[in-house]
Protein backbone atom coordinates (compact mmCIF):
# COMPACT_ATOMS: atom_id res chain seq x y z
CA UNK A 1 0.00 0.00 0.00
CA UNK A 2 1.86 3.41 -1.08
CA UNK A 3 2.02 5.10 1.93
CA UNK A 4 -0.31 8.86 2.72
CA UNK A 5 1.33 11.86 1.15
CA UNK A 6 2.91 14.23 3.61
CA UNK A 7 1.02 17.32 3.66
CA UNK A 8 2.67 21.20 4.33
CA UNK A 9 0.90 22.24 7.71
CA UNK A 10 -0.04 26.18 7.51
CA UNK A 11 -0.47 27.89 10.54
CA UNK A 12 -1.36 31.40 9.88
CA UNK A 13 -2.12 34.58 12.93
CA UNK A 14 -5.39 34.82 14.29
CA UNK A 15 -5.02 38.47 15.21
CA UNK A 16 -8.12 40.45 14.77
CA UNK A 17 -6.86 43.77 15.35
CA UNK A 18 -4.49 44.81 13.02
CA UNK A 19 -4.30 44.27 8.74
CA UNK A 20 -1.83 42.40 8.49
CA UNK A 21 -3.19 39.45 10.71
CA UNK A 22 -6.17 39.52 7.98
CA UNK A 23 -3.23 39.81 5.13
CA UNK A 24 -1.62 36.68 7.05
CA UNK A 25 -4.67 34.73 7.35
CA UNK A 26 -6.03 35.51 4.00
CA UNK A 27 -2.41 34.22 2.24
CA UNK A 28 -3.51 31.01 4.15
CA UNK A 29 -6.23 30.67 2.75
CA UNK A 30 -5.18 31.60 -0.73
CA UNK A 31 -2.27 28.72 -0.15
CA UNK A 32 -4.59 26.05 1.50
CA UNK A 33 -8.26 26.55 -0.93
CA UNK A 34 -6.41 27.53 -4.05
CA UNK A 35 -3.01 27.55 -4.79
CA UNK A 36 -2.01 24.07 -2.99
CA UNK A 37 -4.83 22.56 -2.03
CA UNK A 38 -4.29 19.09 -1.88
CA UNK A 39 -1.11 19.79 -0.36
CA UNK A 40 -1.82 21.87 2.44
CA UNK A 41 -3.86 21.57 5.41
CA UNK A 42 -4.54 24.74 7.77
CA UNK A 43 -4.51 24.45 10.94
CA UNK A 44 -6.22 26.44 14.03
CA UNK A 45 -3.67 28.60 15.62
CA UNK A 46 -5.80 28.50 19.42
CA UNK A 47 -6.32 24.69 18.87
CA UNK A 48 -2.64 24.00 18.39
CA UNK A 49 -2.28 26.49 21.60
CA UNK A 50 -4.05 24.55 23.87
CA UNK A 51 -2.63 21.26 23.33
CA UNK A 52 -5.14 19.80 21.06
CA UNK A 53 -3.54 15.98 20.50
CA UNK A 54 -4.49 15.83 17.04
CA UNK A 55 -3.23 19.65 16.40
CA UNK A 56 -0.12 18.51 17.74
CA UNK A 57 0.59 15.44 15.97
CA UNK A 58 -0.08 17.18 13.00
CA UNK A 59 2.59 19.48 13.62
CA UNK A 60 4.99 17.58 14.50
CA UNK A 61 4.66 15.08 11.76
CA UNK A 62 4.22 17.41 9.09
CA UNK A 63 6.76 20.55 7.92
CA UNK A 64 5.04 23.95 9.29
CA UNK A 65 5.06 27.27 7.46
CA UNK A 66 3.73 30.14 9.56
CA UNK A 67 2.80 33.29 8.70
CA UNK A 68 2.68 35.99 11.48
CA UNK A 69 0.51 39.21 11.76
CA UNK A 70 2.93 40.95 13.67
CA UNK A 71 6.59 41.07 15.61
CA UNK A 72 4.65 39.24 18.59
CA UNK A 73 5.02 36.34 15.86
CA UNK A 74 2.48 33.92 18.01
CA UNK A 75 1.91 31.41 15.34
CA UNK A 76 5.81 31.28 15.08
CA UNK A 77 6.41 30.53 18.84
CA UNK A 78 3.23 28.48 19.19
CA UNK A 79 4.42 26.40 16.67
CA UNK A 80 8.22 26.32 18.12
CA UNK A 81 6.54 25.61 22.08
CA UNK A 82 4.37 22.61 21.21
CA UNK A 83 7.42 20.88 19.33
CA UNK A 84 6.60 21.80 15.53
CA UNK A 85 8.72 21.09 12.50
CA UNK A 86 8.73 24.62 11.53
CA UNK A 87 10.22 24.65 7.92
CA UNK A 88 9.67 28.98 7.16
CA UNK A 89 8.17 31.24 8.93
CA UNK A 90 6.93 34.44 7.94
CA UNK A 91 5.88 38.19 8.73
CA UNK A 92 2.64 39.28 6.86
CA UNK A 93 4.24 42.79 6.54
CA UNK A 94 7.18 41.56 4.22
CA UNK A 95 4.61 40.20 1.85
CA UNK A 96 3.66 44.55 1.18
CA UNK A 97 7.27 45.03 1.42
CA UNK A 98 7.76 42.90 -1.62
CA UNK A 99 4.80 44.12 -3.58
CA UNK A 100 4.80 48.23 -2.26
CA UNK A 101 1.91 48.77 -4.81
CA UNK A 102 -0.49 46.57 -3.28
CA UNK A 103 -1.56 48.24 0.02
CA UNK A 104 -3.15 46.39 2.21
CA UNK A 105 -6.67 47.19 4.17
CA UNK A 106 -9.44 46.59 6.26
CA UNK A 107 -9.52 43.88 9.07
CA UNK A 108 -12.45 42.07 8.95
CA UNK A 109 -11.93 41.96 5.43
CA UNK A 110 -9.26 43.21 3.11
CA UNK A 111 -9.90 45.73 0.39
CA UNK A 112 -8.99 44.65 -2.87
CA UNK A 113 -5.35 45.47 -3.01
CA UNK A 114 -4.99 43.48 0.33
CA UNK A 115 -7.00 40.62 -1.51
CA UNK A 116 -4.68 40.81 -4.65
CA UNK A 117 -1.41 40.90 -2.49
CA UNK A 118 -2.69 37.55 -0.21
CA UNK A 119 -3.14 35.97 -3.83
CA UNK A 120 0.33 37.15 -5.24
CA UNK A 121 2.08 36.19 -1.63
CA UNK A 122 0.04 32.47 -1.99
CA UNK A 123 1.77 31.61 -5.27
CA UNK A 124 5.13 32.42 -3.69
CA UNK A 125 4.45 30.65 -1.43
CA UNK A 126 3.17 27.81 -3.48
CA UNK A 127 6.70 27.25 -4.89
CA UNK A 128 7.79 26.89 -1.30
CA UNK A 129 5.16 24.31 -0.23
CA UNK A 130 6.52 22.20 -3.84
CA UNK A 131 10.11 22.60 -2.37
CA UNK A 132 9.22 20.88 1.25
CA UNK A 133 6.65 18.30 -0.14
CA UNK A 134 9.68 17.47 -2.61
CA UNK A 135 12.27 17.15 0.88
CA UNK A 136 9.77 15.08 2.43
CA UNK A 137 9.47 12.75 -0.78
CA UNK A 138 13.34 12.25 -1.26
CA UNK B 1 -0.67 54.57 37.05
CA UNK B 2 -4.12 53.61 34.77
CA UNK B 3 -6.63 55.62 32.96
CA UNK B 4 -9.44 53.89 34.50
CA UNK B 5 -12.82 53.29 32.33
CA UNK B 6 -14.32 49.69 32.83
CA UNK B 7 -14.40 48.20 29.37
CA UNK B 8 -15.29 44.44 28.40
CA UNK B 9 -12.57 42.44 26.58
CA UNK B 10 -13.66 40.17 23.98
CA UNK B 11 -12.05 36.56 23.51
CA UNK B 12 -13.25 35.69 20.13
CA UNK B 13 -12.48 31.99 18.47
CA UNK B 14 -10.14 32.84 15.57
CA UNK B 15 -10.25 29.56 14.41
CA UNK B 16 -8.55 29.63 11.10
CA UNK B 17 -9.94 26.12 9.96
CA UNK B 18 -13.33 26.61 11.32
CA UNK B 19 -16.24 28.79 9.52
CA UNK B 20 -18.06 29.28 12.81
CA UNK B 21 -14.28 30.91 13.89
CA UNK B 22 -14.20 33.45 10.44
CA UNK B 23 -17.75 34.14 11.90
CA UNK B 24 -16.19 34.87 15.56
CA UNK B 25 -13.79 37.32 14.11
CA UNK B 26 -16.19 39.39 12.05
CA UNK B 27 -18.86 39.55 14.51
CA UNK B 28 -16.24 40.48 17.51
CA UNK B 29 -14.93 42.93 15.05
CA UNK B 30 -18.57 44.40 14.46
CA UNK B 31 -19.04 45.25 18.03
CA UNK B 32 -15.69 46.72 18.33
CA UNK B 33 -16.54 48.88 15.48
CA UNK B 34 -19.86 49.41 15.28
CA UNK B 35 -21.87 47.57 17.97
CA UNK B 36 -20.06 48.80 21.18
CA UNK B 37 -16.92 50.53 20.47
CA UNK B 38 -16.76 52.65 23.60
CA UNK B 39 -17.02 50.10 25.79
CA UNK B 40 -15.25 46.82 24.37
CA UNK B 41 -11.80 45.54 23.50
CA UNK B 42 -10.89 42.61 21.85
CA UNK B 43 -7.73 40.32 22.64
CA UNK B 44 -5.99 38.40 20.27
CA UNK B 45 -6.25 34.75 21.69
CA UNK B 46 -3.41 33.69 20.67
CA UNK B 47 -1.23 35.98 21.88
CA UNK B 48 -2.91 36.42 25.63
CA UNK B 49 -2.67 32.38 25.46
CA UNK B 50 1.03 32.34 24.94
CA UNK B 51 1.87 35.29 27.32
CA UNK B 52 1.17 38.12 26.27
CA UNK B 53 1.43 40.69 28.83
CA UNK B 54 -1.10 43.75 27.92
CA UNK B 55 -3.53 41.03 27.09
CA UNK B 56 -3.28 39.37 30.05
CA UNK B 57 -3.31 42.41 32.60
CA UNK B 58 -6.31 43.53 30.68
CA UNK B 59 -8.31 40.21 31.41
CA UNK B 60 -7.21 39.84 35.10
CA UNK B 61 -8.72 43.97 35.31
CA UNK B 62 -12.02 43.51 33.48
CA UNK B 63 -14.75 41.58 32.66
CA UNK B 64 -14.09 39.02 29.75
CA UNK B 65 -16.74 37.49 26.97
CA UNK B 66 -14.97 34.62 25.38
CA UNK B 67 -16.78 33.43 21.89
CA UNK B 68 -16.31 30.01 21.03
CA UNK B 69 -16.37 29.11 17.52
CA UNK B 70 -16.53 25.19 18.53
CA UNK B 71 -17.24 22.38 21.58
CA UNK B 72 -13.29 22.47 22.05
CA UNK B 73 -13.90 26.14 23.74
CA UNK B 74 -10.31 26.95 23.17
CA UNK B 75 -11.66 30.89 24.10
CA UNK B 76 -13.14 29.53 27.28
CA UNK B 77 -10.76 27.28 28.64
CA UNK B 78 -7.64 29.17 27.96
CA UNK B 79 -9.23 32.01 29.99
CA UNK B 80 -10.13 30.43 32.56
CA UNK B 81 -6.92 29.21 33.08
CA UNK B 82 -5.10 32.46 32.91
CA UNK B 83 -7.33 34.53 33.98
CA UNK B 84 -10.19 33.28 35.45
CA UNK B 85 -13.94 32.90 34.57
CA UNK B 86 -15.24 34.91 31.80
CA UNK B 87 -18.37 36.87 32.42
CA UNK B 88 -20.12 35.47 29.80
CA UNK B 89 -19.00 32.58 27.52
CA UNK B 90 -20.92 32.26 24.00
CA UNK B 91 -20.97 29.61 21.90
CA UNK B 92 -21.68 30.55 18.57
CA UNK B 93 -23.60 26.78 17.16
CA UNK B 94 -25.86 27.89 20.40
CA UNK B 95 -26.91 31.09 19.32
CA UNK B 96 -27.06 30.02 15.93
CA UNK B 97 -29.63 27.50 17.01
CA UNK B 98 -31.47 29.73 19.39
CA UNK B 99 -31.71 32.09 16.55
CA UNK B 100 -32.81 29.67 13.86
CA UNK B 101 -29.52 30.12 11.72
CA UNK B 102 -27.82 28.15 9.17
CA UNK B 103 -24.38 27.47 10.27
CA UNK B 104 -21.79 28.88 8.15
CA UNK B 105 -20.15 27.17 5.71
CA UNK B 106 -17.64 29.53 4.10
CA UNK B 107 -13.93 30.46 5.68
CA UNK B 108 -13.75 33.65 3.94
CA UNK B 109 -15.55 35.75 1.99
CA UNK B 110 -19.23 35.09 3.59
CA UNK B 111 -22.44 35.56 1.52
CA UNK B 112 -25.64 37.24 2.60
CA UNK B 113 -27.12 34.41 4.92
CA UNK B 114 -23.50 34.01 6.89
CA UNK B 115 -23.26 37.87 7.16
CA UNK B 116 -26.89 37.66 8.87
CA UNK B 117 -25.43 35.02 11.49
CA UNK B 118 -22.21 37.26 12.28
CA UNK B 119 -25.13 40.06 12.64
CA UNK B 120 -26.94 37.70 14.92
CA UNK B 121 -23.49 36.67 16.82
CA UNK B 122 -22.39 40.73 17.11
CA UNK B 123 -25.99 41.47 18.91
CA UNK B 124 -25.95 38.79 21.23
CA UNK B 125 -22.18 39.73 22.38
CA UNK B 126 -23.24 43.19 22.46
CA UNK B 127 -26.30 41.88 24.53
CA UNK B 128 -24.13 40.28 26.92
CA UNK B 129 -21.91 43.79 26.93
CA UNK B 130 -24.71 45.35 27.97
CA UNK B 131 -25.56 43.67 30.62
CA UNK B 132 -22.08 43.15 32.39
CA UNK B 133 -22.03 46.72 32.56
CA UNK B 134 -25.11 46.96 34.01
CA UNK B 135 -24.12 44.36 36.78
CA UNK C 1 15.70 51.99 40.44
CA UNK C 2 12.27 51.76 38.30
CA UNK C 3 13.27 51.87 34.05
CA UNK C 4 10.20 52.83 32.97
CA UNK C 5 7.23 55.06 33.97
CA UNK C 6 3.86 53.20 32.51
CA UNK C 7 -0.01 54.45 31.69
CA UNK C 8 -2.24 51.84 31.19
CA UNK C 9 -5.43 52.67 28.82
CA UNK C 10 -7.31 49.95 27.29
CA UNK C 11 -5.66 46.60 27.25
CA UNK C 12 -2.07 49.03 26.05
CA UNK C 13 0.69 49.75 28.45
CA UNK C 14 2.71 52.43 27.27
CA UNK C 15 5.77 52.73 28.83
CA UNK C 16 8.13 56.15 29.33
CA UNK C 17 11.61 55.41 30.08
CA UNK C 18 12.63 57.45 32.96
CA UNK C 19 16.07 58.95 31.92
CA UNK C 20 15.37 59.86 28.72
CA UNK C 21 13.70 63.10 27.15
CA UNK C 22 10.76 63.72 25.05
CA UNK C 23 9.54 65.86 22.19
CA UNK C 24 5.40 66.56 22.03
CA UNK C 25 5.60 64.95 18.80
CA UNK C 26 6.41 61.28 20.45
CA UNK C 27 9.98 61.26 20.24
CA UNK C 28 13.06 60.87 22.61
CA UNK C 29 16.53 61.54 22.77
CA UNK C 30 18.72 59.78 25.34
CA UNK C 31 21.48 61.93 26.12
CA UNK C 32 24.98 60.44 26.14
CA UNK C 33 28.19 63.46 26.66
CA UNK C 34 28.02 65.13 23.53
CA UNK C 35 25.37 62.87 21.40
CA UNK C 36 22.52 61.77 22.02
CA UNK C 37 19.84 58.86 20.36
CA UNK C 38 16.60 59.33 19.40
CA UNK C 39 13.53 57.22 18.24
CA UNK C 40 9.95 56.89 18.23
CA UNK C 41 8.42 56.81 22.35
CA UNK C 42 6.44 53.56 23.12
CA UNK C 43 3.11 55.53 22.60
CA UNK C 44 3.82 56.74 19.25
CA UNK C 45 4.89 53.59 17.85
CA UNK C 46 2.06 51.66 19.18
CA UNK C 47 -0.45 55.11 18.10
CA UNK C 48 0.73 54.25 14.66
CA UNK C 49 1.05 50.52 14.24
CA UNK C 50 3.63 48.28 13.02
CA UNK C 51 6.26 50.11 10.61
CA UNK C 52 6.60 48.85 6.99
CA UNK C 53 8.66 51.76 5.78
CA UNK C 54 11.69 53.58 7.13
CA UNK C 55 13.48 56.56 5.04
CA UNK C 56 16.52 58.13 6.54
CA UNK C 57 18.48 61.07 5.79
CA UNK C 58 21.93 60.41 5.33
CA UNK C 59 24.94 60.79 8.17
CA UNK C 60 26.16 64.24 8.05
CA UNK C 61 23.14 66.16 7.79
CA UNK C 62 22.63 69.24 9.57
CA UNK C 63 19.78 69.39 11.68
CA UNK C 64 18.01 71.65 13.94
CA UNK C 65 15.21 70.46 16.70
CA UNK C 66 11.75 70.42 15.03
CA UNK C 67 12.71 69.21 11.61
CA UNK C 68 11.64 66.79 9.31
CA UNK C 69 14.73 63.98 9.57
CA UNK C 70 12.85 61.36 7.66
CA UNK C 71 9.79 59.53 6.97
CA UNK C 72 8.26 56.73 8.46
CA UNK C 73 5.10 54.40 6.95
CA UNK C 74 2.67 52.55 8.88
CA UNK C 75 -0.38 50.43 7.45
CA UNK C 76 -2.22 53.66 9.41
CA UNK C 77 -0.21 56.55 7.91
CA UNK C 78 2.72 58.21 6.67
CA UNK C 79 4.64 60.92 9.21
CA UNK C 80 7.38 62.85 9.42
CA UNK C 81 10.45 61.81 12.06
CA UNK C 82 11.23 65.15 13.74
CA UNK C 83 14.53 65.76 15.15
CA UNK C 84 14.24 66.28 18.92
CA UNK C 85 17.68 67.80 18.90
CA UNK C 86 19.97 70.02 16.83
CA UNK C 87 23.21 69.27 15.57
CA UNK C 88 24.73 66.77 13.39
CA UNK C 89 23.75 63.29 12.35
CA UNK C 90 26.87 61.14 13.38
CA UNK C 91 25.08 57.62 12.27
CA UNK C 92 21.50 55.81 11.18
CA UNK C 93 20.98 52.62 12.90
CA UNK C 94 21.96 50.01 10.38
CA UNK C 95 19.65 47.53 12.01
CA UNK C 96 16.77 49.14 11.91
CA UNK C 97 16.79 49.93 8.34
CA UNK C 98 16.59 46.08 7.37
CA UNK C 99 14.42 45.62 10.58
CA UNK C 100 12.32 48.10 11.04
CA UNK C 101 9.83 46.23 13.19
CA UNK C 102 12.43 47.00 16.33
CA UNK C 103 11.08 50.10 16.07
CA UNK C 104 7.71 48.56 17.69
CA UNK C 105 9.45 45.67 19.21
CA UNK C 106 12.33 47.74 21.24
CA UNK C 107 11.45 51.58 20.95
CA UNK C 108 13.67 52.99 23.34
CA UNK C 109 16.60 49.78 22.88
CA UNK C 110 17.56 48.57 19.64
CA UNK C 111 14.86 50.56 17.70
CA UNK C 112 16.60 53.70 18.04
CA UNK C 113 17.37 55.63 14.70
CA UNK C 114 19.90 58.36 14.62
CA UNK C 115 22.80 58.91 16.86
CA UNK C 116 22.82 63.35 16.45
CA UNK C 117 26.07 65.10 17.95
CA UNK C 118 24.99 67.50 19.86
CA UNK C 119 25.66 71.28 19.44
CA UNK C 120 23.06 73.01 21.58
CA UNK C 121 22.15 70.87 24.06
CA UNK C 122 21.07 73.79 26.68
CA UNK C 123 18.77 74.96 24.09
CA UNK C 124 17.32 71.69 22.93
CA UNK C 125 16.50 70.92 26.72
CA UNK C 126 14.59 74.04 27.19
CA UNK C 127 11.69 72.66 24.15
CA UNK C 128 11.45 69.25 25.57
CA UNK C 129 9.61 67.42 28.35
CA UNK C 130 10.69 65.41 31.21
CA UNK C 131 9.41 61.71 31.99
CA UNK C 132 6.85 62.47 33.96
CA UNK C 133 5.48 65.64 32.09
CA UNK C 134 5.43 63.34 29.02
CA UNK C 135 2.98 61.04 31.08
CA UNK C 136 1.58 63.95 31.40
CA UNK C 137 1.09 64.58 28.11
CA UNK C 138 0.12 61.17 27.04
CA UNK C 139 -2.73 61.57 29.84
CA UNK C 140 -3.97 64.40 27.79
CA UNK C 141 -3.28 62.80 24.28
CA UNK C 142 -5.94 59.88 25.46
CA UNK C 143 -8.66 61.60 27.22
CA UNK C 144 -8.76 63.75 24.35
CA UNK C 145 -9.27 60.74 21.87
CA UNK C 146 -11.84 59.51 24.53
CA UNK C 147 -14.05 62.43 24.07
CA UNK C 148 -13.74 62.10 20.65
CA UNK C 149 -15.37 58.50 20.91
Amino acid sequence: MKEKRKKVVVLACSGIGKVYGALARETAYELVEKVRPKITKLICLPLLVIGDPEARRMVTANPVITIDGCPKSCAHKSAESQGARIARSYQAINFYKAHKELKPEGIAELNDLGQRLAEVSAIELGGIVDVLVAEEED
Amino acid sequence: MDIQITKVGIISCSGEDLPEGTLSRIACRKVLDELRPGDTVTICLPLFIAGGQEERDFASKFPTITVDGCEKRCAQISTERISGKPSRSLLIPEILEKRGLAAPKRLRHLGQEEKEAAQAVAEEIAKAVDEILEE
Amino acid sequence: MVEFLEIGYDKFIFKVKVDYLYSREGFWAHIDKNTARIGLTDFLQKSKGDVAFLETVNPGTVVKQGQEIGKIETIKSVFDIISVVTGRIVEVNPEVENKSYLINEDPYGSGWIYRVELTDLESDKAGLLGAEDYVELIKEVVAQEMKKK
